[in-house]
């Protein structure tokens, strides 16, 4: 009888098993499969697209605009020292060459020198929309509605109106490290540990203090587009990454996390469209967090992190690291199962959302891939 | 009477100024080797002040002019940024005392590999021409965490040489929309009025005209001190960087040309006398007086 009785309780325990996987699946998710739709190559002043008009010179003589009468869709990618915007179908609206920087965003995008208060805002085909002046540089929310102006010493932000005129300025007690801009919000992540959460109007939202390191520092800083959080990656002894979640007119602490880096200059973080996930660069590593749920995934990813994008409402989220002379890519369906995980060779590198695919841009080449179920 | 009494609240900043020094005392050396001074803390900027010291001289090293720990850096050849730097490439020091150097524009991947320890007179790169820059130089900013100021490094750093005297080129009587020369023997309206003046000091190394900020103003008017500028600390209220101490900001220190805003008198009828004094960081002073018959 003794015997018997763990033999009992062990078929037991594997019948709750089975029951329980019966009853309660976790979700895998469908498979997903990445797979390149198209390729095409991106030289600057040229285009290889058969089927386009010939190159327009830009009033500024380094942009030059392809128009494309019927592209549904214009998409950003800045890969070296070119920039422009592609079609869904890898038709190249237009191609341009970098003066200095240039400021890129879905309706337009500037493309400013290194000395200069006069810029133009061109739309996707090069076309001019806008000029304004300002002491700074300038900087386009993603969807082009908003022009900031970051003062060269990085200790001031204005915002400009349609007319070019300030339509308000703020000065900061210490020199920007991070900012992250969005459709209603613009944090900005200072010298002094602090973070300063302003609204589209300039009025401050809320102010977070710096954190409890040796010495407080901002090192990265991030708001979800809805507002919903933000969160930082402060601080020297320890490094700390806080994310904060709304309460009302207030933000209150959802996540304060140890990290083991030590890093002495800015790190990539954001969040992505839905305002659902964090992403934050760690040491060989990416940081995907749902401050919702309260969920951490770490992804192991050799190098630096080099470029970030969420596809199709996040279900797909892609990160590139370089690693010496080689990228490594990783595609992740969040907190499901990875899709792919590719290594390869690349000098240049950029990475996109293009119609809900990745927009993946190699040494003078774009390639669109299509993650798809199966 | 207002500049007055904001000259009188200048005290405490001073008073912190010399506090943040204490820690300074003894080593705090220039960080290049040739000084040549090509802009000043508290020069208008467009829209803002200038917030530390700009050195010329072409490429040199820089160093950290103080033992300290590296807590920022950013190189234009390599770092990510989300915002557009125009400080350039740029490492940030921490020293003790809570204060901070910045020092920018530094030459596109001449900062050293990444570690936190620097000792005084270390190099930590090379002055150069990144970010918002027309030559090279070294950008170098001094940072009070203690008070959250900008500090001057020229109050701070060994005394620099300088013989030439600063200008008061021309002096401005300003009263709505007009402004009008205000020179020895004029007859003005009554009523309030703005002193405006094209004044500045001078680059020690040139024979042609480079403008640099000045160091204190001074307006008198019939004998009694009416406003008194120092550019020694810079300070953000309410969102907005001020002159240490006055707390006036960019727009009330400079006109849209960039002329100097000495301040406001109260102008009676009868004659009075103006006096202008502008002193540079070298301590050189320049006095423009100027008598004048104001009108019923």
């Amino acid at each position: 009888m003794g015997k018997r009785r763990p033999a009992s309780i062990f078929f037991t325990s594997v019948l709750l098993i089975v029951l329980y996987f019966t009853l309660f699946p976790y979700p895998l998710g469908k498979e997903l499969v990445a797979k390149p739709a198209w390729a095409v190559a991106v030289i600057a002043g040229s285009s290889n697209n058969p089927q386009a008009s010939p190159s327009v010179q830009g009033s500024s003589g380094q942009e030059a605009a392809v128009p494309e009468a019927t592209a549904p869709g214009a998409f950003p990618f800045g890969l070296a020292d070119s920039f422009g915007y592609v079609g869904p179908d890898g038709t190249l609206l237009s191609i341009g060459q970098r003066l200095f920087q240039v400021t890129l965003s879905r309706t337009g995008y500037i493309n400013y020198a290194r000395m200069g208060t006069d810029w133009i805002m061109r739309d996707p085909r090069g076309e001019q929309i806008a000029s304004f002046s300002g002491n700074g540089y300038p900087l386009l929310s993603a969807d082009g509605r908003r022009v900031l102006i970051v003062n060269s010493d990085l200790t001031g932000v204005q915002e400009l109106d349609k007319n070019g005129d300030a339509e308000w300025s703020r000065d900061f007690p210490a020199i920007l490290t991070s900012v992250s801009l969005q459709d209603d919000y613009l944090l900005v992540g200072l010298l002094d540990g602090t973070l300063q959460l302003l609204n589209k109007h300039g009025a401050p939202i809320y102010q977070a203090p710096p954190g409890q390191s040796r010495i407080p520092v901002t090192y990265g800083c991030a708001v979800a587009p809805d507002g919903s959080f933000i969160a930082s990656v402060s601080g020297i002894d320890p490094q700390v990454l806080t994310v904060l979640g709304r309460n009302g007119s207030s933000y209150e602490r959802t996540l304060r996390l140890r990290l083991p880096t030590d890093y002495r200059r800015e790190v990539r973080m954001g969040f992505s469209p839905d305002s659902r996930y964090l992403f934050y660069e760690g040491a060989d590593a990416v940081g995907l967090v749902e401050p919702d749920a309260g969920r951490l995934l770490p992804i192991t990813l050799p190098g630096w992190l080099a470029g970030s994008a969420f596809l199709g409402e996040s279900r797909v989220a892609a990160f590139a690291a370089r690693d010496g002379q080689r990228v490594n890519l990783r595609l992740v369906s969040p907190f499901l199962a990875p899709v792919s995980s590719e290594s390869f060779p690349a000098g240049d590198l950029f990475l996109g959302d293009i119609d809900g695919q990745l927009l993946l841009g190699v040494d003078g080449r774009l390639v669109r891939v299509d993650v798809e179920a199966l | 009477m207002m500049r007055l009494h904001c000259a009188l609240r200048a005290v405490p900043a001073l008073l912190a100024l010399l506090l943040a020094a204490v820690p300074f005392a003894h080593g705090l050396d220039w960080p290049v080797d040739r000084k040549i001074i090509i802009g000043t803390f508290g020069e208008d900027k467009g829209s803002h002040f200038f917030d530390g010291l700009d050195l010329g001289g072409g490429q040199q090293e820089v160093r950290a002019v103080l033992p300290g720990e590296l807590v920022f850096r950013y190189d234009e050849a390599e770092d990510y940024s989300s915002i557009p730097r125009g400080l350039g490439s740029c490492v940030v020091l921490h020293h003790e005392g809570k204060i901070e150097t910045i020092s920018s524009n530094l030459k596109k991947g001449s900062l050293g590999p990444v570690r936190a320890a620097y000792a005084a007179g270390e190099t930590v790169g090379l002055s150069g021409d990144t970010g918002s820059s027309d030559g090279i130089h070294l950008h170098f900013s001094l940072y009070d965490e203690e008070t959250a100021s900008f500090l001057n490094p020229l109050s701070l750093l060994p005394p620099a040489a300088g013989t030439q005297m600063p200008v008061i080129k021309t002096v401005l009587l300003s009263a709505g929309d007009t402004a009008t020369p205000l020179d020895n023997g004029a007859t003005v309206p009554a009523g309030k009025a703005q002193i405006i003046a094209q004044a500045y000091d001078l680059r020690q190394d040139l024979r042609f005209l480079w403008p640099l900020g000045l160091y204190a103003v001074r307006l008198d008017l019939d004998g009694k001190e009416v406003a008194r500028m120092v550019f020694d600390s810079l300070q953000v209220t309410d969102g907005q960087l001020r002159l240490g101490g006055i707390k006036l900001t960019h727009d009330k220190v400079y006109t849209s040309d960039g002329l100097l805003s000495c301040g406001t008198v109260e102008l009676r009828p009868g004659t009075s006398h103006l006096t202008l004094s502008v002193r540079d960081f070298a301590g050189n002073e320049t006095t423009k007086e100027i008598s004048f018959t104001v009108r019923e």
